[in-house]
Parts: structure tokens; sequence; C-alpha cells
């Protein structure tokens, strides 16, 4: 929970007010923090591509969105990253839990991990890698950068950072 | 009645309401009638018209209508699931439904066949969901508004049939920056 706590606490002090999330195992401990969490605007949803769509809406009406994901919703989304999001200039933070990464357990994992960074770097999307608990540190200053730049940014958490929490 | 027409019919309704407006000819359309910094073009990504309407009228209080198309909700049906279990009361998802990929040729969708789109929402949990004729759209449409408690899903059964029409001469960040000054977040234009 320890981790899962400093993530979220970074992202809104980076100012990230409004939350959804695709649900992984990683992930589970941010969604019941954000569940609870009334100062912010949190929803499940069913896919990563929709989630493009209302991110982009929500910052439309001022909000900084945050959408949580596995990194295959990288590959749900392509399209909508780089027809909405780039084409408008909107920001949005990827909270990516990086599946496929060493720890993880589901070889099937291993396919979406070997091109999620390459699909990324492809979309000139700005990447923060967390594999330590100091890399936390990081991701305020990496959320405020995405309203910066007016783009979206992408931080990805490796399995090992995550498993444990 | 089809597309064009029924976007003329609800000018009175719209002009001053926040509407995200799907890609391609709906866009080009509802330009061409009557452009105006309060209307959100889609230029890509297709099917999202009603996801990002949802997500701005969670971020404002003022009412949002996502005008759609039959083959985008096809496209994106999961987020019927999302509008019926988030949607607040100043939402509105307008489906033009003419069974038609009106932009690329008028092929033929499912609401021509068996699918029917009120069905649909209906079972992905949406209140309030009203399949009308284009002749009906605009009485819905401002019953939808006026009602302050309730988000609204309408299906407008319409023609296939398109006007030529040409792309819309804007720029992307050009339609976000008008469109957020209209709810007061731009003030360098």
């Amino acid at each position: 929970m320890k981790i899962s706590q400093k993530i979220i606490t970074n992202l809104k002090s980076g100012g990230a007010d409004f939350f959804l999330s695709v649900p992984c195992k990683l992930l589970a401990n941010m969604i019941t923090i954000l569940e609870n969490d009334k100062d912010i605007y949190y929803s499940a949803i069913p896919r990563e591509e929709e989630g493009m769509g209302i991110c982009a809406g929500a910052y439309l009406g001022n909000k900084l969105p945050c959408i949580m994901m596995q990194n295959t919703g990288i590959g749900n989304s392509v399209n909508s990253i780089v027809s909405l999001l780039q084409l408008y200039q909107m920001p949005v933070v990827f909270l990516i839990s990086y599946r496929g990464t060493p720890g993880e357990p589901v070889g099937a994992q291993g396919g979406m991990a070997s091109v999620t960074e390459d699909i990324l770097n492809t979309l000139r999307i700005p990447m923060l890698h967390c594999n330590t608990e100091q890399d936390l540190d990081k991701i305020s200053t990496f959320t405020n950068h995405a309203k910066v730049i007016e783009n979206p940014v992408a931080v990805l958490c490796n399995f090992n950072l995550m498993k444990d929490d | 009645m089809n597309r064009f027409e029924l976007l003329n019919l609800l000018q009175n309704i719209i002009q001053k309401e926040l509407v995200v407006c799907n890609i391609g000819l709906p866009s080009q359309e509802l330009y061409k009638i009557n452009d105006r910094p309060n209307y959100f073009y889609m230029l890509g990504s297709m099917g999202l018209a009603s996801s990002i309407g949802l997500g701005l009228s969670l971020a404002v209080n003022k009412n949002v209508i996502s005008i759609d198309g039959d083959g985008s909700v096809l496209m994106n049906m999961n987020t019927l699931a999302t509008i019926g279990n988030r949607a607040p009361s100043n939402y509105t998802l307008l489906i033009l439904d003419n069974g038609s990929y009106g932009s690329t040729g008028d092929q033929k969708t499912f609401t021509n066949e068996r699918t029917s789109l009120k069905d649909v929402a209906i079972g992905a949990g949406c209140k309030n969901v009203i399949e009308c004729s284009g002749e009906e759209t605009d009485q819905n449409l401002q019953k939808a508004l006026a009602d302050k408690n309730n988000s609204y899903v309408i299906i407008s059964k319409i023609k296939s049939g398109n006007v030529p029409i040409k792309p819309i001469p804007l720029n992307a960040v050009t339609i976000r920056d008008r469109f957020r000054k209209e709810i007061g977040l731009v003030s360098y234009l």
C-alpha cells in the first residue's frame, strides 16, 4: 500500500485531479485509494480507448486527467492517442502497470512488454521509468510536465516495484 | 429527413450549448450550417464523440451534448455502459441513426439489420433512452436539456444521405482553444 499511496500522492501534487482505470492486479491498491478519495474524480471504465476520449473531454473542462492501465492498454489506444490527444495537444498522464517486466509470472505478458516502449517511442511520448521507490518522487514533476507540454506522458511502473506493495 | 436537415432543425436549440460533434460529415455539415466556437469538431478518433462529451460533462456544470452517429456508437459500444453508470444530469447523447457510414460512402451499418441501439443503450444501463423520428428530435432534445436531474440518450432515426462538403479548415488546436474559451478557460484569444 505504501508504494501505491506514494504514486497517488505524487500524481495529485503534480496536478492530476481526474482519474480513470482499467483494472490490473498491480493497480488494485491504487484503485482502492482512489475509490475513497473525495478530493478527486475517479471511475473505473471498461476499455482504455474510450478512456482517452473521456480524458480529452475532462481536459477541455479544465481537469488534468490520469488514466491507469496495463501496458496492454496502450495497444488498445494508439489511434485515440495520436488523432485526439496529440492532434489537439491535450495533457493526460498514463499511469502504466508494466506487465511482462522481470518478476512477471505470466509468460504471455512478455509480448506486449517487448513492444511497449517501441510504441511509446514511436508516438514520441515522454516516459518515466519507475523501478525503485525513489523513482516515485519524480512523478509529481512529470505529471506537471504533461500540462506544460500539453501532451500525454507515460509513467511505467515495473512489476517488481509493485508486486509486494 | 436526413442528417443535414436535422442539424438545421436543431440549430436554435444547440447554438448556445457545448456540443461535441462526431468526426467527418456530421462535423462538416454542422460547420457549414453555422460554425460556432462552442462546437468541438472531431477531426480524428472515430467512435469517441460520446466519450469526449461524457468526460466534459463530468468536468463542467453546463449542459453538454454529444452528437454521434450509429456507426461510431457501434465502434465504441462499451462507452454506453460507462454512460449508463456514470453520466451526470447535464449530459445528453444524441445519436443520429441513419443506418449508414455516411462519411465513407453510405455503406450500411448493423442498425439496418438486427441491431437496435435503443435496446443496447437500455441494456447498458442508460436511463431516459428515447428513440424518435428526425421530426420529433427537437422537442425531445429540448426536454433533455431542460431536465436538470437526468441524463438522456436520444436516438434519432433519420434517412441516410449527405450534402457535398469540404473538410473543416480549422486546425485542431484552434478548435480546442476557442472551445475552451467558451468555457472560460482561455484568456489570450
